[in-house]
This record gives structure tokens, C-alpha cells and sequence, in this order.
């Protein structure tokens, strides 16, 4: 029987219709599927027992409560903190890529010492061992810079600087150092918070309370929540910042004049309550005279019709709050500041609920170490300028905890020449960041997930309060140590008793001085105060606000978390949230408007050369209509030289072009400063 | 084209008036669905976003001047453009919940659901993901690490889905009757602005669904007839205005069907 035509086609037929109706071919091609994308290089994931375990996040200029989730005793993501009344769900861009930071390829993972220019390892018995030789070599020729303003950490290591006989223990600038100074000058004492939930007109003085300033994710849920109640938000500033973006207004001024606008608000207020009892009135008519709208309409900007209508609103909101701040979220002028204050102080809103809070300050545990509001007086930019300058001899031993000073200060090749000029630099920092890589030592700090940490009433908190994060990882992920415990140990070593053992004994004595339970708190129960310091503010020396830079092109910056903070560079899941309108290929990008461009010559994605008073920056130019005329803006943050691939190199850093110019007090504002602008 | 029903159709409202464009969303959504970091995200061309941020203008000069940040998620059409084109059944719209699922072993990387969709919402993979050492044991449990060549998207953190139903299993109440916020993706846990609203648009008690009947939301692109299911919302006559492609005559804008 031969097999002909007809019976092969059918044969064949049938073969693939018979194959087709069995598993084989489907869970061939399911095994296909599956196997040629599972290949050694794609990591795979890791299950286990879940949970939620609270911690603080510290990584940009405030601090709040954030939650971890561990697969298996493994931190794999960090959540918003519904219970934390700083985030009250919410959380940052740098929060939430908190966890992956642990494993940032620029943390520094074991003590370091400089040999000939180059970094060696070394052990920690060591490292101790070579900065407590430093120490005591150096005497009372000590220093410390630190950026964990609501830590006991930098009460500790302050502790230890003090106990060698050093009081040159400072802060990096902030808002809240700036805030409480004005409340100095106008005769009060505290720590300085707003109301932000109780009010219902906020007047924001130049403050992005939306975006980088003070309790910013509490203030963001209390303006959302407050919109529906009919509260109103009026931004007022140089830049169309993410706060004036979502603001019921936003009322564009002249970089640096928003204490101006205060003191014309203040005259109205003044000028429509003859009758007003607060002390010291007498002499703060006299002083606003001068600034009377039509006065300053021209010098600020501000039309003047819309600062009466301002005033109008101010008096006629029952529940009004002014919160001054800038864009760059430091760098305020103290005398700004008092304006703002003034014209709280003029309305009845301090200490009332929806106004300014005045806090207690932190209690001291540590005997040695300067009280919270000594360190905040102190002026970093001063003595470092000094330093540089050579009125005052450089220390021989610097301590730099939590801060990035090479990098984050205006005047910075001055910083960073007085950092040069310091004998010995030891960096108690997590990361490879500017400062730790001219440092002679790198003591590298664990991160907050690995160690404890605390924060008391960041600035801008409603109430006093106080967190304390447990470690969540049982040790820290390579050899690294709490700056505090290094402090701890090097102080033993020198025969210079703090009074603790361990830095989680400073936190149990600080828990007990609040009158706060350690071992609640140290679970993610916040505590919180009910103090407000009684105030006797007085109006007669409120000193004349800043006045415009008289340049005609003026620098804004502008800090966004997204791109990082002045502690922390992009981290590795940050990079995708920077924009072309910040960063284009390696060129930071920054904006003026059409107004602006023309008088400059320039002209969308030119690249162009900006001078400040210490340095120069390169730049791409933006026509942004956001921006007052005659003001650059350009993002903080960009342009670092150490760290990792994710954040090196890319952009220029805006510190290099502002400069700080003297206000009150011996005071400096640095956040808006003069430029020169010109084609590169 | 036929258009599926659901019983539960999971939506969003974004309320652009109030989004300051922080960016908290888009990060949270990297470390959830464990899409690995980039060194070099500047050029936008071959980044993965599934949470985008867009910045709206109104286009005046200064001082008129005003923006609005516009966060894109995908949009998990109602007649999505993307599963239709599919040549291998790896996104589909087929489940309750109304979820345009991505199927990763089954792409083929063709990339026509990307030039079907018309929210730039799907992404491919150009390389293999590459961690940072040590950084992989971060990787959450829930979504698997893909390779290159593979299209992927926002999936509204579908395993957020599958978790809050298993849990209302384990309660003894409806898997299909999930209370207010017992799902909710990563994005709108994280938004510290109150402006991310997510919940069932099908039921009337749901907040996203007493948004999306106002005048003031909108969704994008709407003449297309996607039938998308995230809404945006603004009191601003240009945001709405700038949701679909609108002739300069036609005032009103943002109108949706």
C-alpha cells in the first residue's frame, strides 16, 4: 500500500492537530517563556515573615517618623508613618529611598586613615586609638561641626569637645537656628514652631513649607486637609516653588525682600489698629515708617495694592499665621525672620492655637556639652570665615558629624579653605561624601536603621516632641559605628568621662528628662509636649529687615529633597526623579524668565557661565515664567565631586556662586546672593 | 471593541491643585516594585518611570504664570490600546478589579502595546537591571525582577490587590467588597500632599468615586476612547483644558463621558 498524496496531507495534518490538542507544545513554549528570562544575573527575590517596624528619617533637613518593611528580618522598603505626627502618612523622596542608602556604593564601610594622599583601612581599635592621639596632641585646639541639629549625637560629641576645653562646637546654618534668633531679638525664648493645622490664612514669607521647609510632609496633609475647610495659602517669594505652585497665590518679589514685605504689612496693620497694646509699639511705628507700601512697592515688587489687600486678609482671617523661610530652606536673614515675627506679634498669634508655638528647648544630658541653644547661636559661617582668614587659629582637630561642609556652605571655597587649614579632619560620616574625602579620618557613622537615633522638635513641630528609633538591623551591615558610641569610647580613652557607656544610655537619660518613657518610645510612640514657653515679646527692636542685593541679576536657590539635601546626595533611587528642567546631560539647568533672558542676551539651552562673589558655576538656561525678574533660579544639590556615579559630576553646585552677606547680630543670609551672568 | 464590565473597577483621582510634584510617589513605587536604579536617568529616553511627573504650564508670561505637576501613573485603560495589540497575550483586561495586567514571562519585547498606548505609561527594558552590590537584598517580595527585553508598567501594585483580598478571605468578608483603603498602591501611601485618591470608582461610597463625578475631574486624552481609569482633578479651567487636545475655541475643556 503506497502512502499517496491525499493520505500524506492528512497525515501531516492530523500530526499537527493531534500535537496541538496535547500540554506538550503549550508547556514548551511556557518553558520557553519562562526559562529565557530567568537567567543567574536577574536576582531573585526573597520571601519570609513581614512586618513594620518604626524609625526617623534624618536624611534631609528635618526629621520624621518613618516605617520599615522587613521580609525576613531584611529592610526592603520605608513607608510614611501614619502614627508620627511629622509624617502623618506621608514621606519624602529621600525617605523613601531610605533603605536602598544602606547599600549606597558611596558608604563608607569600614574606618579610614589618609597615608601619603590615599585612604587606608584600618580597624576601629585603631581609628580610636589615632583620634584620641590627635585629641589629646591638639588640647583645647578643638572643633566640631555637626548637621544633626535635633540629635543628642552632636550633644554628645559637643560634650566631648567641651570637656576638652574647646566651645567651638557648631551647627550647620538652618532655618530654625535663624527663626529662634529673630525671637531672641524681639525678646523671647524658644525653640520656634507653627500651628500650621489650627490656621486658616498662611501667609508664607518666602518659606517652600510645601516642599523643603520645616515640618514639610505634616504641613503639606494639614493644607491639604485645610483646603476643604476653606483655608487659604498665599505664597509670597522670588521663585514659583512647589509650595507657591499648589498656594492659592502666589505673589512674586524681589530675591531677598520678603522681610520688606513683612515690615509693609506690619505698617498697614499697625496703621488700621491705633489702638494696639503690644510693647515696645512706640518704637516699632517709628521703625516701619520707612517701609510703608508705597515705599517699598518699588523695592520689593510687590504692587501696592496687593499688599494692602494682603494686610486686609491678615486682619480679617480669624485664625492668620506668616511663616517666613526661603526657597533654599536656609540661609534666611534673622532680621526677615523678626519682620515675620513682628507681624505675628502685631495679630496676636503667638502661642495661641494656628500661631507661632514657642518650644522648650531640648533638656541636656550630657553635663559637659553646650545646651541646645548655644550651639544654635553659634555662627558656623562666622568662625570658619575667620578660620580662613587667619584671625583665629585654626583648629587642630576638626570634627565633622552629620554634615557636609566642603560641600553645603555658601562662601564655600572659604569653608573649604578653613577645612584645609585645620590640622587634622576626621569625617564621622556614612558616606564618601565632600567632606570626608579631604578628611585625614573617616570614622564612618551607621546609618539610622542600623544604630539608635533620636530627634526633639524639629523645626516647624506644632508641639514639642521627641522620637527615638531603635536599631532595626541587629548589627550594622559592615564595620561602621555610631558617631556617639565613637565619642563614648575616645572621651574613655582620654581619661574624659562623659557619664554614659553607651549613647543608648544618653537616649534613656534624655527619654527620662522629657518625661517620656525610653522603652515606649524606643517602639515608635512618640512623645509630645504640651509646653509653650510664656513670651513677654517686645516690637522696640525689631531691626530693619534685608534689603534687595541692588545687583542686577540675583541667584535663587532652590532645594528640592528629590535631588538630595545638604547631608545627602542623590541617592541611587533618586536619579529618576531629577528632570530635564534641572539637569540636561551633565549641565545643571537654571531658570529666568523671557524678561530676564533678553536683558541678558540669552536664550533657552544656551550654556552660560554664573559668578557669584566666591566662584563660578557653568549652567544651561530655562525660560521659566516662575521666576521674578531679574532672578536666576538654580537647584541645590547638583554637582558633587565625591560620593557615587549616581550623583558625581552631574551639574554644578550652587553653593560655589552664593555668598553670605552680614545681617543682624553678627547674622548672615546666603540663600538668594548677587550673579553675574554671561554666555560660556 | 467589546469592553469588559467589572464589578470592581480600581481608580484614582490626583488632584493637581494639590501634587507639588515632590516626587515621594515615583520613588515609592521604585522600591515597591523593585524597579532598579539608574546612573544616568537625564536622558529620559531609556529610563523606567512607571510613576511620571509632568510639569503643566498655563502659558502665560510672568507674573500670570502658573504650573501644575502632573504624576502618570498607567492609566488601566477601560478599552485599553495596549492589551488589543498584544501578539502574545502578555497584557490583558481581564480581571475583576480592572487592573491591564503585564505578564512578564510572556512578552516578547515587540513594543507595539508602547507605541499603542498613548500616555508614554509602558516602558521597556533596555538592559538587564543592574543593582548596586548588595542593593538586591532590598528587592521586595512582590514584584519579580525583569530582563531586558521585557515591556513593563504601573500594575496599581496589583499584589497590594491580591493581599488586601487574601486578607478579606482570612477575615471571613468579601474579597470583592473591599473597604475604603484596605488597597491602596504604593504612590498613594507615600503622597504627603493628600493629592493621590484611590479606591473602588464603582462604589458610590468610595471617595474616588464621589471625585470623579465632579465637574472639576477630568482624565486624559478622553476623545480617544480609552476609558481611562485615573482621574485628574483641578479647579483651574487650564489644567483641565490641557487633558486632552482641545481647539482653542472650546472654552470649557475637561469635560468627561
Amino acid at each position: 500500500m503506497g502512502l499517496d498524496r491525499r493520505s500524506f496531507v492528512a497525515l501531516v495534518a492530523g500530526g499537527v492537530v493531534g500535537s496541538l490538542a496535547t500540554p506538550v507544545v503549550w508547556k514548551t513554549l511556557d518553558d520557553i517563556s519562562i526559562w529565557s528570562q530567568n537567567w543567574p544575573w536577574i536576582p531573585r527575590l526573597r520571601y519570609g515573615e513581614e512586618s513594620l517596624v518604626p524609625s526617623l528619617c534624618k536624611l534631609g533637613e528635618g526629621a520624621y517618623g518613618v516605617q520599615v518593611k522587613l521580609v525576613a528580618g531584611h529592610p526592603v522598603a520605608a513607608y510614611g508613618n501614619p502614627e508620627h505626627p511629622l509624617s502623618l502618612g506621608g514621606i519624602c523622596p529621600l525617605g523613601a529611598a531610605s533603605v536602598q542608602l544602606l547599600y549606597s556604593p558611596a558608604r563608607v564601610k569600614n574606618p579610614k586613615k589618609r597615608v601619603n594622599g590615599a585612604f587606608v583601612d584600618i580597624s576601629w581599635d585603631e581609628a580610636e586609638a589615632l583620634l584620641a592621639e590627635q585629641l589629646k596632641a591638639a588640647g583645647a585646639e578643638v572643633a566640631l561641626v555637626s548637621g544633626d541639629d535635633t540629635g543628642t549625637a552632636a550633644e554628645v560629641l559637643a560634650g566631648l569637645v567641651a570637656a576638652l576645653g574647646s566651645q567651638e562646637s557648631y551647627f550647620m546654618p538652618s532655618e530654625g537656628a535663624a527663626a529662634a534668633a529673630a525671637v531672641g531679638l524681639l525678646g523671647g525664648d524658644g525653640l520656634v514652631g507653627y500651628d500650621v493645622e489650627g490656621a486658616n490664612f498662611l501667609l508664607l514669607l518666602g518659606a517652600d513649607a510645601l516642599g523643603s521647609s520645616g515640618t514639610m510632609l505634616r504641613n503639606a496633609k494639614a493644607v491639604a486637609a485645610g483646603r476643604e475647610q476653606g483655608v487659604r495659602v498665599v505664597a509670597v517669594g522670588p521663585v514659583l516653588t512647589a509650595t507657591a505652585a499648589v498656594a492659592d497665590a502666589w505673589v512674586p518679589c524681589k530675591p531677598g525682600t520678603e522681610g520688606m514685605v513683612a515690615m509693609a504689612l506690619a505698617s498697614l496693620i499697625v496703621e488700621s489698629r491705633p489702638d494696639g497694646k503690644v510693647p515696645g509699639l512706640a518704637d516699632f511705628r517709628k521703625q516701619v515708617a520707612a517701609f510703608a507700601p508705597d515705599k517699598v512697592a518699588a523695592a520689593t515688587g510687590v504692587p501696592v495694592e496687593t499688599l494692602r489687600s494682603l494686610a486686609k486678609e491678615l486682619l480679617s482671617a480669624s485664625k492668620p499665621l506668616v511663616v517666613p523661610g526661603t526657597a533654599a530652606g536656609q540661609g534666611m536673614a534673622v532680621s526677615d525672620a523678626a519682620a515675620a515675627l513682628a507681624v505675628n506679634v502685631l495679630l496676636d498669634r503667638v502661642n495661641v492655637p494656628g500661631g507661632v508655638m514657642l518650644l522648650p528647648w531640648g533638656p541636656k544630658v550630657v553635663a559637659a556639652a553646650p545646651d541646645q541653644k548655644t550651639m544654635l547661636a553659634r555662627d558656623v559661617l562666622g568662625y570658619l570665615a575667620k578660620v580662613a582668614a587667619g584671625t583665629t587659629s585654626a583648629p587642630k582637630v576638626l570634627l565633622v558629624h552629620g554634615a557636609n561642609p566642603a560641600y553645603a556652605l555658601p562662601d564655600l571655597k572659604t569653608a573649604q579653605a578653613a577645612l584645609a587649614k585645620a590640622g587634622f579632619v576626621v569625617a564621622l560620616s556614612s558616606f564618601m561624601d565632600e567632606t570626608a574625602a579631604m578628611a585625614h579620618l573617616i570614622l564612618p557613622d551607621s546609618l539610622t536603621y542600623e544604630r539608635y537615633d533620636d530627634a526633639y522638635t524639629p523645626y516647624g513641630s506644632g508641639q514639642a516632641n521627641y522620637t527615638v528609633a531603635a536599631p532595626i538591623l541587629k548589627q550594622p551591615l559592615f564595620a561602621t559605628k555610631a558617631a556617639a558610641d565613637v565619642a563614648l569610647s575616645v572621651a574613655a580613652r582620654l581619661g574624659k568621662e562623659l557619664g554614659f557607656a553607651s549613647f543608648e544610655e544618653v537616649l534613656k537619660a534624655k527619654a527620662e528628662a522629657l518625661g517620656a518613657d525610653f522603652e515606649t518610645a524606643a517602639t515608635g510612640s512618640v512623645w509630645l509636649g504640651s509646653e509653650f514657653v510664656p513670651q513677654k515679646l517686645s516690637l522696640a527692636k525689631v531691626p530693619a529687615p534685608g534689603a534687595p542685593h541692588g545687583s542686577e541679576t540675583t541667584v535663587v536657590a532652590v532645594a528640592q529633597p528629590k535631588i538630595g539635601s545638604t547631608k545627602i546626595a542623590t541617592p541611587p533611587f533618586g536619579t529618576n526623579g531629577i528632570s530635564p528642567r534641572e539637569l540636561q546631560g551633565k549641565d545643571m539647568v537654571v531658570a529666568m524668565n523671557k524678561t530676564t533672558a533678553a536683558k541678558l542676551g540669552v536664550r533657552a539651552g544656551d550654556a552660560v557661565t554664573l559668578s557669584g562673589a566666591g566662584g563660578e558655576c557653568r549652567a544651561r538656561v530655562r525660560v521659566f515664567e516662575g521666576v521674578v525678574d531679574g532672578a536666576v533660579m538654580a537647584p541645590m544639590g547638583l554637582g558633587h565631586t565625591a560620593w557615587d556615579a549616581f550623583s558625581r559630576g552631574k551639574g554644578a553646585n550652587v553653593f560655589q556662586i552664593l555668598s553670605a552677606q552680614a545681617d543682624v547680630g553678627g547674622a548672615s543670609r546666603f540663600a538668594t546672593s548677587p550673579v553675574g551672568v554671561r554666555k560660556a | 471593541m467589546q469592553q469588559m464590565e467589572f464589578k470592581v473597577k480600581w481608580g484614582m483621582v490626583i488632584d493637581l491643585d494639590k501634587c507639588t510634584g515632590c516626587g515621594a510617589c515615583s520613588v515609592a513605587c521604585r522600591a515597591e516594585n523593585n524597579i532598579p536604579p539608574m546612573v544616568d536617568a537625564s536622558n529620559k529616553l531609556r529610563t523606567t518611570d512607571w510613576m511620571n511627573i509632568y510639569e503643566l504650564n498655563n502659558g502665560k508670561a510672568f507674573p500670570h504664570f502658573e504650573v501644575a505637576y502632573l504624576p502618570r501613573p498607567c492609566m488601566q485603560c477601560g478599552k485599553p490600546s495596549c492589551s488589543t495589540v498584544c501578539p502574545v497575550v502578555a497584557t490583558t483586561k481581564d480581571e475583576e478589579g480592572g487592573i491591564v495586567s503585564q505578564v512578564y514571562p510572556r512578552c516578547i519585547g515587540c513594543r507595539y502595546c508602547m507605541a499603542a498606548c498613548p500616555y508614554h505609561a509602558r516602558y521597556f527594558n533596555w538592559f538587564d537591571p543592574v543593582w548596586p552590590e548588595g542593593m538586591e537584598k532590598t528587592l521586595t517580595p512582590y514584584v519579580s525582577a525583569r530582563p531586558r527585553g521585557v515591556v513593563e508598567k504601573c500594575t496599581f501594585c496589583h499584589h497590594r490587590y491580591n493581599a488586601a483580598k487574601e486578607q478579606a478571605r482570612q477575615n471571613g468578608t468579601d474579597p470583592l467588597d473591599l473597604p475604603e483603603d484596605a488597597y491602596i498602591p504604593a504612590c498613594v501611601e507615600a503622597c504627603p500632599s493628600g493629592a493621590m485618591v484611590f479606591g473602588n470608582l464603582n462604589n458610590p461610597e468610595h471617595r474616588v468615586s464621589k471625585l470623579a463625578a465632579t465637574k472639576y475631574a477630568f482624565r486624559l486624552l478622553v476623545r480617544l476612547g480609552t476609558d481611562p481609569q485615573v482621574y485628574y482633578y483641578s479647579k483651574r479651567d487650564w489644567v483641565r483644558q490641557l487633558g486632552d487636545n482641545y481647539l482653542q475655541k472650546e472654552l470649557k475643556g475637561g469635560e468627561h463621558v
